[in-house]
């Protein structure tokens, strides 16, 4: 079980880290298109059809489907002033309460993303550029990554109570 | 309920949660839904998932996952000694000596470096013990690095700006390069200030042992020629119009690729780990964008920031006054959030008030940078000096004090720019479009 969920979350980190090479690999290459355009006149100009829409829908992808591994990394902020002034009780009791919360309140996201999606492959929904893309397609990743968010937050929530104390650790940093 | 009032209950929930611990971006989105439920009749769930989706895939926020990716690289190359080595020489002779290193070397990494926390790992890994083994008094090293760090925030490529950009519908090409002149005149505040503090106190700064000839001193920071031409071709590209902020950062990545493979110290698993700590950060960041977004949305339908504005206006202040109130809230604030939430949390709340007194949304932007890097400065909470701390042991407020005059420049800086804007103005106004 432990295993599974370490490797779910180092999957979709994985896939959200491929989205971002595949952003820069994209964008490098239309700019590189671009600058051969400049050199060889307009009978050398090509376009990546729809370059900007594919680059935002990697990037949603990667931002939704990273964020189990963020989560587990300790790399989304919050704020310690309080809870490094409390001893290890309240401290548990407070990340006890905050990772009900917070698994309560990404679910119900989840659950209306879901119903987004739902809507835009029954009617159909494309983006508008040269190549249109089914919305439903890149929606997936932004359902699946909020759906393994609320599986991080309550497996979390899980080993924190079988610690009795709190589990993760943060690092972030801006 | 009366405005001022739902606002206070809101303002509540949102700084008990953050108190309790719960995630900032989260901390947002339960704020905005206890206002959509409790005090409009919108549809939450619905507007809750059109947002989360609306604001996740936007082109120009391409940008910031790219620009976080090049930092992290150059970040684990050889820059941090190569730009001691490389800059050392040339300020020997200089008042305040090699305390210089510090501050130039922080501006230009912050040019290839979004972030200040970056910015003053990188610098003062190599710079923090040097200078201690030479004898440079310690509140001086402390403090033009932690001071000068936070022109990473700043001077463009900037995490935070394209935060600013994305949350306020401002170009971010003219956001950058609005925060080149300010950004300079920073390091001249800075640099100005060593020096007058060396001449004040002679005894204090060590002697230089290094006499190099002209060819020598070339010779040493022949290895900083790359990263000029980065610098030149990220910020000149964008200011020409050639690239938009996503292109320029997608060609950053690769050509800062380059750059480390070629300094001889970048595997396979630097880049990788770089690669992950890109792809976190930048989860991080979109995060707390969609909690904002969703919460100028909810306060859109409450209608308390339109109103606050109309209530701001009766007291008929002039724009200094307002930025002057602004600016005491903002340090106050920055005290205990981070610069990214400060930064989320005006553009959906005091946004149109600033807009309603007449200021421009872009100074405004550049405003902000200089107040957030303020923050990152103070304690409690100030990012650098947790960086500073982490790099040399020691306490976090010995740091604090050490960065206090810095911070008092800071306070300048953001005077200068209030009195004179075309600082900030003149450069992308000489953009065009």
């Amino acid at each position: 079980m432990r295993r599974g969920l370490d490797f779910l979350y180092k999957v979709s980190g994985g896939i959200a880290a491929l989205a971002i090479l595949a952003i820069c690999l994209l964008v490098t290459a239309q700019v590189s298109l671009n600058i051969l355009a400049r050199l060889g006149g307009p009978s050398l100009s090509y376009t990546i059809p729809s370059y900007a829409d594919f680059a935002g829908y990697f990037l949603a992808t990667a931002s939704f489907m990273a964020l189990a591994n963020t989560l587990r990394a300790g790399v989304h902020i919050r704020v310690n002033l309080v809870l490094q002034h409390l001893d290890t009780g309240s401290r548990w009791a407070l990340e006890l309460a905050t990772l009900a919360l917070a698994a309560v309140l990404v679910s119900y996201a989840t659950w209306y993303a879901a119903a987004l999606m739902a809507e835009s492959w029954r009617y159909g929904d494309k983006s508008t550029g040269i190549i249109a893309i089914p919305l439903w397609i890149p929606q997936v990743a932004m359902v699946s990554g909020l759906g393994l968010l609320v599986v991080a937050l309550v497996d979390t929530l899980v080993e924190s109570l079988r610690a009795r104390a709190p589990v993760l650790t943060d690092t972030g940093s801006e | 309920m009366s405005d001022p009032m739902i606002f206070g209950v809101l303002l509540f929930v949102l700084l008990a949660l953050l108190a309790a611990g719960l995630w900032v971006a989260m901390a947002l989105l339960v704020m905005a839904l206890t206002a959509l439920v409790f005090f409009s009749n919108a549809p939450q769930g619905l507007v809750l998932a059109t947002t989360l989706w609306g604001n996740s895939h936007s082109w120009p926020l391409a940008a910031l996952p790219l620009f976080i990716l090049m930092g992290e690289i150059l970040l684990r190359s050889r820059l941090s000694q190569d730009m001691f080595s490389g800059l050392a020489p040339w300020l020997t002779r200089a008042p305040g000596r090699l305390l210089h290193v510090n501050v130039l070397g922080c501006a230009i990494f912050a040019a290839v470096s979004g972030s200040s926390a970056a910015t003053a790992a990188t610098i003062g890994r190599m710079s923090v013990p040097e200078l201690t083994k030479r004898g440079y008094p310690e509140s001086l090293i402390l403090g033009t690095l932690a001071g000068s760090a936070t022109l990473g925030l700043l001077i463009p490529p900037s995490i935070i700006l394209i935060v600013y950009g994305v949350a306020t519908e401002q170009s971010i090409a003219r956001l950058f390069i609005a925060g080149v002149l300010p950004g300079l005149m920073l390091v001249v505040l800075f640099g100005g200030y060593v020096m007058v503090w060396a001449l004040m106190n002679p005894g204090k700064i060590p002697m230089e042992s290094i006499q190099m000839s002209l060819v020598e001193k070339l010779r040493a920071s022949r290895r900083l020629i790359p990263v000029m031409l980065l610098i030149g071709g990220v910020i000149g590209t964008i200011y020409t119009g050639v690239a938009s902020p996503t292109d320029a950062a997608a060609i950053g990545v690769v050509l800062s690729i380059v750059l480390a493979v070629a300094s001889g110290s970048f595997s396979r698993a630097a880049f990788v780990e770089a690669l992950y700590s890109a792809t976190r950060t930048s989860c991080m960041i979109a995060f707390i964008l969609m909690g904002a977004a969703f919460l100028a949305i909810a306060m859109g339908f409450t209608g308390i920031p339109r109103n606050l504005a109309a209530w701001i206006g009766t007291f008929n202040l002039s724009p200094y006054a307002l930025l002057a109130v602004l600016t005491v809230f903002f340090i106050v604030l920055g005290c205990f959030l981070d610069g990214i939430s400060v930064v989320v949390l005006t553009t959906s709340i005091i946004l149109p008030m600033v807009e309603a007194v007449g200021i421009d949304p872009l100074w405004f932007g550049i405003y902000l940078v200089l107040v957030v890097e303020m923050s990152q400065i103070t304690p409690p909470v100030g990012f650098n000096l947790f960086v500073i701390q982490g790099l040399t042991g020691i306490n976090i407020l010995r740091v604090a004090r050490a960065a206090l005059p810095f911070f008092a420049l800071l306070l300048l800086g953001t005077l200068l720019i209030t009195l004179f804007p075309a600082i900030v103005t003149f450069l992308p106004d000489a953009m065009g479009n």
